[in-house]
């Protein structure tokens, strides 16, 4: 044991260094106008580009060069180049501010220039700017993420309007949804038609879809990694917007100039308080529906090595319904808390070090009471987690990564309490705990100027602790119930065919550990999260991709093809004779089994200049089988999408006007249709068909846009713009769901069972004010 | 401010899925029950039909399967029933049997047949399992059920109507003494002014919750057929009716069937899926059920 520690140790720390004298120039990327740092913007030696690093998710670079006289360059896509002329002869510090841009503009997607799109080991990761997806036509002029993640290939809709996503074949609860590294278990409002990230408040959106790194762990199909922006340290700035169903507003600005800076960002819908005069008048009075968000985060620069960032996110859906005529009272608060305390430290110009400590929750509550009966029920998640992560860049090339985590879990089932009349009942169930942790390891090394390696592995543990009462044993807190170990490889290579094409290949294998049980197609606030346990083991994917990456023009137009593979074990299921009785524990209504996804995704985009977009094309087939639904016969998962295509443009036709289209058509999603009805209790019962044995119309959708800005060359604190959106131009009656009509009156003789399509959203125009004061 | 999106925004469409071929299965509703004025154990049996569809009184008819060989046994004695049409009944009879059936018989079109056991030749009792055979066509069904002892209603009484006052409207409430030494299921039904007995939405429970305790809970008024829902009147009983409350223990197998099959035809829409209806029929569809029943009457009034 002691050998191989040493060899690791040397493999690490002392290889690198096993070469010619090499000095390192590091430092922070940041915004000139704003300060925010800049995640993932290029700096290369010129007339060099071998020789290039990258920024990290922090802002952070370094790079290590031999002795000499260098050009280094800064680029970053939307930014003006920035070009540092350095003689070095000893470790340099130079942290540089990057001009927004005058002649790109438009930048659609940043997957940054050729040189990374085609060089670097990423397979199926796309960063999406959030003022890429303010341009977008947005359902009801509500801006959203989730919904922007959509039009990317390889990402299909749950649903028509939904923010629920599949990636890849994989389930709902398979994406890893992070909000400033927090992980976030619903990400839906209202029913997963809006999603909870307030756009106003995000500074990036990273998708990674096919094979993600090692130090992101805990689910199998997807990581969307969103960092919150961090707060202009130059000067105060405000920003809103009034929309149709929500307003927001972010206030931001330095406490202490260059040092220290804050925002605040929140929204809430308003559209039932616009109608409280009228309800108040009626036997509903009290009834309101609502959501809002808060955004909250404050960083602070101790100095030139350490950075201290705390955020926070607080959302709720609240639901209250009243009812004076038959004295009913419904109430349905749910949400999720995010808490992220970080501090980066560059321990030495090679070497950044990321702690965090994270609480994140979701709750959700729902109570009622009606004369003598009422009930509550709660169910919800509550994690407190610490990580540390390491970057070290020993020479241009490589890129080391490394660190641990430990999460502490709670899963709360459903638990009832209720009343009637003197007599008190519960199902009297207890949260369940779990303890994961994990230690990873990853090196990218760039073994020729032609082909780079990115070796990564985790080693992942869960362990079920008490408190918890089992039939034979009661354990106390944190003792171990059941345990499960797994290493996690991850492999991936680019091969440089010529300097703007490569071939990329990856592997890898995730675990998770959290699970998540949808009996819809898509997930809603009341379905529950359960751990891995005696009962219910971690579910594994193993997905294997590759592709191939075209960049012309430097990097004006981009062009991939991607095929995966991917095998899904231990996936869950409802059984089939499932109802929703909270007197069973629901493991006890879960069957376990097995599917597989595969695909290739085509993507063409246009990055720069006055016209951008792209079309994303892509082909999956996904499946599951499971020996205790009907008799393990294999069956379409209920997103299948065979066919999916999105087409998006853009184009600033003027200083005024910004406009733009969405084009999405898919294969209609499959459904289990009724097959036959016959009579019991002088009703007419429903036998269905097959699981998912047929599908519904194809879905296809034209979305418009139009930004208009007033002045946009005026020097005025204040300045606003209109955003002007048409959902369903062509008012395409897509299907939402069938509705079943069952007619019948066996004693009179008449019977009759029909079908029909229900459409939820026609044309919607909508209309947005934006407003910003710097 | 979902409801209401939906409501302003969603439209219907008729929809005709591809045809799905499918063989005509065999479906059995079948009882024998324990309790006063219990009528012999009887089944109906039927074919089920493709969804799509539109039927006549005369197809209605041929849904019935006739000439079945069906015995029911108590582990000693076996007994064949015998097929009866509702058109060949005496008065008194099709009254009793359209009561128990939860139909209107002077409203009937469509002639009902049952197998019945007219000579009560098994006589049903607690604590029994009863099995059942069915030979039709080259085919064999079976199934078995067992009637649980029975666990009263300790009492029965009217509170007024929740919310606003009412003069004319009262919920009825009961109470049982739950046994802690099993595990028991619950059905009840409801008849109002000699109608025949219906079902509410929500038919059946278990005593998982409430177990060994002395429970009050609110019996539910069952919606009449076609009658649509309203907020104001829902689950209340009218003051001067006369209602008839049959209060029934079930077996797990027989619970199951119906919880399944409420759930399934309340569980429709975009954010539910489908809930397979869990049978205790080898070889069909439906329920081979036993009751241990009573029947209370009371008036509605204050």
């Amino acid at each position: 044991m002691n050998r191989i520690f040493w060899i690791f140790i040397f493999y690490i720390f002392l290889l690198p260094q096993i070469s010619a004298q090499l000095f390192t120039i590091s430092g922070y990327l940041k915004d000139s106008e704003n300060g925010e740092t800049l995640i993932g913007a290029n700096v290369y030696v010129k007339n060099n580009v071998d020789k290039n690093t990258a920024s990290n998710n922090y802002g952070f670079y370094s790079i290590s060069l031999p002795p000499g006289e260098y050009i280094l360059v800064y680029t970053y896509l939307g930014f003006k180049d920035e070009e540092r002329l350095i003689t070095l002869s000893s470790d340099q510090k130079i942290n540089v501010n990057l001009k927004s841009g005058v002649l790109l503009k438009e930048i659609v997607i940043e997957e940054n220039t050729s040189l990374d799109q085609v060089e670097n080991t990423s397979l199926g990761r796309i960063d999406l700017s959030t003022e890429t997806i303010k341009k977008m036509p947005a359902l009801l002029g509500e801006v959203d993420v989730l919904k922007a993640l959509q039009l990317l290939p390889g990402v299909s809709a749950a649903d028509e309007g939904s923010a629920g996503f599949y990636v890849r074949g994989g389930g709902a609860d398979q994406n890893l949804l992070l909000l400033d590294e927090a992980p976030v278990y619903n990400s839906g409002h209202m029913l997963g038609f809006f999603s909870i990230f307030n756009s106003d408040a995000i500074k990036n959106t990273t998708l990674i879809k096919g094979n993600m790194p090692a130090n992101y762990a805990g689910r199998i199909s997807s990581v969307i990694d969103i960092q919150m922006k961090e707060g202009n340290d130059k000067h105060f700035a405000a920003e809103g917007g009034i929309g149709l169903i929500a307003s927001r507003l972010t206030l931001q600005g330095p406490i202490e100039k260059d040092k220290t800076s804050f925002i605040i960002s929140g929204r809430r819908t308003y559209l039932l308080d616009l109608a409280q005069p009228f309800i108040k008048k009626t036997d509903f009075a009290g009834t309101n529906y609502y959501f809002y968000d808060l955004n909250a985060k404050l960083n602070h620069q101790f100095s030139d090595r350490d950075r201290l960032y705390v955020s926070g996110y607080f959302g709720r859906d609240i639901l209250n319904y009243n009812s004076s005529e038959r004295g009913f009272n419904l109430n349905m608060p749910y949400g999720n808390t995010t808490l992220t305390l970080r501090w980066n430290h560059v321990i030495n110009s090679k070497l950044f070090m990321n702690s965090t400590a994270l609480y994140n929750g979701y709750n959700f509550k729902l109570s009622g009471d009606q004369d003598l009966f009422s009930f509550r029920l709660n169910n919800g998640v509550r994690d407190y987690q610490g990580k540390v992560d390491f970057d070290y860049y020993p020479r241009p090339g490589r890129t080391i990564r490394f660190g641990a985590s430990i999460i502490h879990h709670r899963f709360t089932p459903n638990i009832v309490q209720g009343k009637s009349g003197e007599v008190s009942f519960t199902n009297d169930y207890k949260p369940k705990y779990g303890v994961e942790s994990g230690i990873y390891y990853q090196d990218e090394i760039k073994l020729s100027s032609k082909f780079t390696l990115n070796l990564g592995l985790r080693l992942s543990r869960f362990d079920q602790v008490g408190p918890y009462q089992s039939d034979q044993q009661e354990y106390k807190s944190f003792e171990r119930i059941k345990t499960f170990v797994a290493p996690e490889p991850r492999l991936f290579g680019t091969f440089l065919l010529n300097p703007s094409t490569s071939l990329k290949a990856g592997f890898s294998m995730n675990e998770q550990y959290a699970h998540l049980v949808s009996n819809s197609a898509s997930t809603l606030p009341t379905d529950v999260w359960v751990a891995s346990s005696s009962q219910v083991s971690p579910q594994r994917g193993l997905q294997w991709s590759m592709g191939w990456f075209k960049s012309l023009q430097e990097g004006t137009y981009n062009i991939s093809i991607e095929g995966f593979y991917k095998i899904l074990k231990n996936q869950i299921d409802y059984k089939e004779s499932y109802t929703s009785n909270q007197s069973i524990e629901i493991e006890k209504a879960f069957v376990f089994g097995k599917g597989a996804a595969y695909g290739s995704e085509l993507f063409f985009q246009k990055s720069k200049g006055r016209m951008t977009g792209w079309v994303g094309y892509t082909y999956t087939r996904s499946w599951r089988e499971f020996s205790e639904i009907e008799n393990g016969r294999r069956f379409p998962a209920s997103f299948e999408k065979p066919h999916d295509l999105e087409i998006v443009w853009n184009d600033e036709v003027s200083k005024k006007w910004t406009i733009g289209a969405i084009f999405v058509y898919s294969t209609g999603r499959p459904f289990t249709p009724l097959r036959s009805v016959y009579y019991i209790d002088q009703d007419l019962i429903t036998r269905y068909a097959p699981r998912n044995s047929a599908r519904y119309q194809d879905y296809h959708r034209l979305d418009l846009s139009a930004n208009y800005t007033p002045h946009p060359n005026s020097l005025r604190k204040f300045k606003s713009s209109w955003s002007f959106a048409i959902y369903n131009v062509y008012n395409r009656k897509n299907p939402f769901f069938i509705n079943y009509d069952l007619d019948s009156d066996l004693a009179t003789g008449k019977a009759k069972a029909t079908a029909y399509k229900v459409s939820l959203f026609p044309v919607i125009p909508s209309i947005t004010w934006n407003f910003k004061w710097n | 401010m979902l409801a209401c999106l939906v409501m302003l925004l969603s439209c219907e469409t008729e929809f005709i899925p591809l045809n799905i071929n499918t063989d005509p299965e065999i479906v059995v509703e079948g009882y024998i029950e324990q309790g006063e004025g219990a009528i012999p154990p009887y089944l109906l049996l039927t074919n089920s039909k493709p969804f799509f569809t539109t039927l006549s009184p005369n197809q209605l008819d041929s849904l019935f399967i006739h000439n079945a060989d069906v015995v029911i046994t108590d582990g000693v004695n076996s007994v064949k029933l015998n097929e009866i049409c509702f058109n060949d009944l005496p008065p008194a009879t099709k009254k009793l049997l359209a009561e128990n059936l939860g139909i209107n018989p002077d409203s009937v079109k469509v002639n009902i047949c049952a197998y019945i056991d007219l000579l009560g030749a098994i006589k049903p009792a607690e604590n029994h399992s009863y099995s059942l055979k069915i030979n039709v066509n080259g085919k064999t069904v079976e199934a078995v059920t067992t009637i649980p002892p029975y666990v009263p209603l300790d009492s029965l009484w009217w509170r007024e109507a929740p919310g606003k006052p009412s003069d004319t409207l009262l919920q009825l409430y009961s109470k049982i003494k739950d046994p802690n030494d099993q595990v028991n299921f619950y059905r009840f039904f409801c008849g109002i002014n000699n109608g025949p007995l219906r079902t509410p939405f929500n038919s059946v429970f278990d005593d998982v919750l409430i177990n060994g305790k002395d429970f009050e809970f609110r019996l539910i008024k069952p919606r009449e057929p076609g009658e649509e829902f309203d907020q104001k009147t829902f689950g209340l009983f009218h003051t001067g009716d006369s209602i008839s409350i049959k209060w029934a223990c079930i077996d797990e197998s027989h619970f199951n069937f119906w919880n399944t099959l409420e759930f399934n035809k309340s569980n429709q829409g975009p954010f539910s899926t489908y809930t397979t209806i869990n049978s205790n029929i080898k070889g069909g569809l439906g329920i081979w059920g036993g009751y241990s029943s009573r029947i209370y009457k009371l008036k509605v009034k204050r």
